[in-house]
């Protein structure tokens, strides 16, 4: 069992998100249209750049746009998250070790106290996100079953391996609904909303290239987001 | 079919159906007509199909429903935070669902999406700044007004604004002929106290081709005249086309594209006629995103620039000054507490903000000027955006929204608001109706004239 989920099936899961998110990236480049979204995207490659790069950077910057400075404990939380959720997967000196056996790969890890600490905070954010979901008039107005579904899907992976690192419980039991719940979510990341690992990054350069050729980048001022 | 003799789905195109409307007293009529129109659904798929691509449709598939968008929004802040306005759900619950429901949707959905996409979002794109995927919940609702207009679900002043610009190309009745008189009169009207004063139409190749609002020829022609007077003042080499004068676009706040088509490329041809160096618009925030941000994407040009350098008239100011060409008496500077209101279309949308306090350093006393919180590009609507200030039906929705504007002044303590928009002003003027705060509200040009240093060869003469 854990020969073929950790070989095979692997590779199937690593097939169909990389493919997944290839055709997302694909589909929403082709797609965007010059005069549907009024933007001269190749008139203005520069501009474009810049307020594309500007528009990514300082979102990825915890409280580095007003919105963020705006909601402090929201964004503690979704870094706090996303923090966990992007660096211990791959920087784990557990995924590193099956990396090598696998694939020959050497591959850079995180000291494994540091990835507890990641890990726990990002349990701790997932559960701050979810009691603001339910607790916000103006968030719980918005959220459908789908969101919930999906926010299980991402904190399944990190509460199974942390149970499973922490050596609570059958070590077997929980590392194999670990290996399982990370398949589980690498595949739904293409067909859901979860595509946003990728989405992310293409629609704030979209609105930061609007901002960066038509609205302001071209008379000098930069958007202070 | 059914279709009503007012509200229907075609857009206005003759006198006689504009006469008919503007008949209807309030829309009355057309309203009622309006509860038996049937929605095309087959149309509204194949606009989708068309018109909808993976910009925005990733915008309302990937929207995380996170809510930061909540507060962003002043229209969620005046109304106690209903959780009906925050802007996720407003356009999730209209075109979001016109979309998972592929058009397949009724009478009264197209009327609550009508409300909601008028009453409820001015298009200030405020919320854009606000959302971690950047998504502009205010491009879509201008989007969405586009299906509704194309279905007959419109406001009737917004049905009558876009056929004003489909017959007269003005938003309102003011034909070329009158426009020109106008001209003439306020040139000659004005000519004593300024000797030489000229308001020359249709001169090629001028270094300035002027363009305004049309309530200015119809309402208040002295603001022409101020800019006729800023002009000479500043010695500038300008003109007026007789044709394509006006700038603004209902048809944009209408969501009548190919009107908004029509309007703008009859400004363009007066540019390729008059060939000017340049053109500068009136102190009107939609009229510069319709003719100058937006316009060129609808007129189909590539590069998504006007035919000539086309900028604002805060730009054309803050240079007069810079540059001496209208200098200010020191001794007139404004020397009490004085405010400035952001226009989202060219702060927000066209990267203005330190043109406009430029300006404030030239014509206030240092000290006495005082921003907004928040201001620039995060401020907040005026209140009446997007055609707002102009829907009846909606009044009272809009007058709750005028208080966000209110209390931002009020906190100010400035009983002066500079307000360069027309939508703007009208609001502010409004808010002062409504909630008498005691303020007063102004344009630049009014300002101007009255702190500019008149160059002694332009003065009346003396009568010996």
């Amino acid at each position: 069992m854990y020969e073929f989920i950790t070989g095979p099936l692997l590779w199937v899961v690593f097939a169909v998100f990389l493919g997944g998110l290839a055709y997302r990236v694909v589909w929403y480049v082709k797609g965007l249209s010059q005069p549907l979204d009024r933007v001269a995207y190749s008139s203005f490659p520069a501009d474009g750049a810049k307020g594309a790069a500007r528009s990514i950077l300082f979102w990825l910057l915890p409280f580095g746009t007003h919105s963020w400075r705006t909601k402090p404990g929201f964004t503690a939380a979704f870094f706090g998250f996303h923090i966990g959720a992007v660096l211990v997967p791959l920087f784990l000196a557990g995924h590193a070790v099956l990396l090598k056996q696998r694939f020959g790969l050497s591959w850079p890890s995180l000291p494994q106290g540091l990835a507890d600490v990641l890990t726990a905070l990002a349990l701790v954010s997932i559960v701050g996100i979810a009691l603001r979901r339910i607790s916000l008039p103006e968030v719980r107005i918005v959220t459908t079953w789908y969101d919930w579904l999906l926010l299980a899907i991402a904190a399944a992976p990190l509460f199974s391996g942390f149970i499973a690192v922490m050596h609570w419980g059958d070590y077997q039991f929980w590392l194999l609904a670990h290996i399982l719940t990370a398949e589980l979510l690498l595949v739904a990341i293409p067909f859901t909303k979860l595509y946003h690992v990728v989405g992310f990054f293409l629609s704030r350069a979209q609105i930061g290239m609007d901002y960066g050729i038509k609205r302001g980048g071209r008379k000098g001022r930069n958007m202070p987001w | 079919m059914p279709e009503g003799r007012l509200c229907n789905k075609q857009p206005v195109t003759t006198k006689e159906q504009l006469d008919a409307l503007l008949a209807d007293t309030r829309g009355r009529v057309y309203y009622e007509e309006m509860n038996h129109l049937e929605v095309d659904k087959e149309k509204l798929r194949t606009s989708l199909k068309n018109t909808l691509k993976s910009r925005t449709r990733t915008w309302l598939d990937m929207c995380a429903h996170c809510g930061l968008c909540a507060d962003s929004c002043f229209l969620y802040t005046v109304n106690n935070r209903d959780p009906k306005q925050v802007p996720a759900y407003k356009i999730q619950s209209t075109l979001g669902e016109i979309v998972r429901r592929d058009g397949d949707v009724d009478n009264a959905f197209m009327q609550m999406a009508m409300e909601t996409s008028w009453a409820k979002c001015t298009c200030c794109n405020r919320c854009g700044m606000y959302c971690p995927y950047g998504i502009d919940m205010g491009v879509m609702f201008s989007y969405l007004r586009g299906l509704l207009f194309s279905q007959g679900f419109v406001p009737w002043e917004l049905k009558i604004g876009s056929g004003m610009h489909r017959i007269f190309h003005a938003q309102m009745d003011v034909t070329s002929e009158d426009w020109v008189e106008t001209c003439e009169w306020m040139a000659d009207e004005n000519s004593e106290e300024w000797p030489g004063l000229e308001i020359p139409v249709d001169k090629e190749g001028a270094d300035i081709m002027y363009t305004c609002n049309a309530r200015e020829p119809k309402h208040y022609p002295e603001d022409l005249a101020e800019a006729a007077i800023l002009f000479h003042l500043a010695g500038e080499n300008w003109t007026v086309p007789s044709e394509g004068w006006e700038q603004t676009s209902l048809t944009m706040f209408a969501g009548d594209w190919e009107g908004c088509k029509q309007q703008v490329q009859n400004v363009y041809s007066a540019i390729e006629r008059l060939k000017p160096k340049r053109v500068i618009g009136t102190e009107c925030g939609h009229a510069h995103r319709a003719t100058v941000i937006e316009g060129p994407y609808w007129a189909g040009r590539p590069d998504g620039l006007p035919p000539a350098p086309y900028i604002h008239y805060v730009e054309w100011v803050a240079e007069a000054l810079r540059t001496g060409k209208i200098k200010i008496d020191p001794a007139k500077r404004i020397k009490e507490p004085v405010t400035l209101q952001d226009s989202c279309n060219y702060v927000r949308n066209h990267g203005l903000a330190l043109v406009t306090r430029e300006i404030m350093s030239y014509l206030v006393e240092p000290g006495y000027f005082i921003e907004m919180t928040p201001n620039k590009e995060h401020n907040y609507c005026c209140g009446g955006g997007g055609g707002f200030n102009g829907v009846g039906k909606f009044r009272p929705q809009r007058n709750v929204a005028l208080r966000k504007k209110r209390d931002q002044i009020l906190a100010t303590g400035a009983k002066l608001v500079i307000a360069p928009c027309h939508n703007c002003w009208d609001a502010i003027r409004d808010l002062e109706e409504e909630y008498k705060i005691g303020i007063r509200w102004s344009f630049l040009k009014p300002l101007l004239i009255k702190m500019a240093i008149v160059p002694d060869h332009l003065k009346p003469k003396e009568d010996e």
